[in-house]
């Protein structure tokens, strides 16, 4: 930049020069010595590093700088005290240690777990699995009793139906007395 | 820290560091960089170190592994009894699990023979070696293609099929 710049206040001073030995000889004795140079030229110091100060035409970064500024700073937000409270969890209050199970002694649900988040989590909101375990237990053995029933039931129906000697499957009928066989009585109706 | 594995299953070859024998009067500029080392790093570390074991000296809480009892086999449960079924199948994936921890194992050990022999693994390794096949055929024979939905149930069965082969292929033998 700082050669163009020279090359242009070299170009500029040939072009007066050659202008002003026209202009000269035909005004009159122009020469070398009678040259004149443009009078607005701006001195360019020349910094040897940076160069000459530009104005580069970019796209705007606003929006992708305000994308990645707010991703940090939402992340930050809850990740800073997060990752600061588990560090003091561990220093301050310390993995648990592997031990045998004391004689007699049944361990709480909790304390089959070693880091202590993990622990309070499993202590405050989880159900043990052993009650997981009885509920299951439950589940199918009241399903599985429901559909013994079932089948007896349609045992039951089968044989009621097919015997007749049962409560279910008794129809109200009339009376016999009831029956008058008058209308066709003799053989003439 | 101790260590944490047993050392006549993974055993460290001797170490091979000769004697100290220098050949000029130079000092050697290891010590400075292992004195240099010790001061800026082990130290400060095993302060920190220190300080966090004193913390957690003061509210000790203890673990435990989960004990299982055993409860009758998927063999000994009668047809329709679903709640001796259901504790049988837990049973057996729980032994499943076991299994497959138990070939890791092996496998490990193999690998770390392999590791540890390097150039000579093929000659020294034969009883890891021995081992692993013989563990892996067991796991194959009993667990391998019982497909997705696998089951004690489909495990007996396969169980089942395996000693039928055998029978049939001990009377061949006879017969032959």
């Amino acid at each position: 930049m700082a050669a163009m710049s020279l090359l242009q206040r070299a170009s500029v001073s040939a072009l007066t020069v050659l202008s002003g030995r026209g202009a000269g000889s035909r005004l009159g004795a122009g020469s070398f010595l009678t040259r004149t140079f443009p009078k607005a030229v701006a001195p360019v110091r020349h910094s040897g590093n940076h160069g000459k100060r530009l104005f580069v035409i970019k796209p705007s970064s606003f929006y992708d700088s305000r994308f990645l500024r707010l991703l940090r700073f939402y992340i930050l937000l809850t990740g800073i005290p997060v990752v600061i409270g588990i560090t003091l969890v561990n220093i301050f209050i310390g993995e648990a240690e592997l031990a045998e199970i004391p004689e007699g002694y049944i361990p709480e649900h909790w304390e089959y777990y070693k880091h202590p988040i993990s622990r309070w989590i499993a202590r405050t909101f989880f159900d043990c699995p052993e009650k997981n375990y009885e509920k299951t237990l439950a589940v199918l053995q009241i399903e599985s009793e429901k559909a013994d029933l079932r089948i007896k039931e349609l045992e039951v129906r089968r044989l009621m139906r097919s015997r007749g000697d049962g409560p279910w499957f008794q129809y109200p009928t009339l009376e016999k007395e009831f029956i008058d066989y008058s209308p066709k009585a003799t053989p003439d109706n | 820290m101790p260590d944490s594995w047993d050392k006549d299953v993974y055993p460290e070859p001797p170490p091979r560091t000769p004697a100290p024998s220098p050949q000029t009067s130079l000092p050697n500029p290891l010590t400075y960089f292992m004195k240099a080392f010790d001061l800026l790093v082990d130290r400060p570390v095993t302060l920190v170190r220190e300080f966090i074991e004193q913390q957690h000296a003061k509210n000790r809480t203890y673990y435990y592994h989960r004990q299982y009892r055993r409860v009758p086999d998927i063999t000994e449960c009668k047809e329709g009894d679903v709640l001796c079924i259901f504790e049988a199948e837990m049973q057996w994936k729980r032994d499943y699990r076991v299994d497959q921890e138990i070939v890791n194992i092996i496998q490990e050990r193999l690998k770390a023979c392999q590791q540890r022999e390097g150039e000579s693994a093929k000659q020294n390794c034969a009883k890891e070696l021995d081992q692993f096949t013989q563990v892996a055929k067991a796991y194959h024979d009993r667990y391998y293609d019982l497909g997705a939905y696998y089951s004690a149930r489909k495990c007996l069965a396969k169980q089942k099929q395996r000693m039928l082969e055998e029978r049939r292929a001990a009377k061949q033998a006879a017969a032959a």
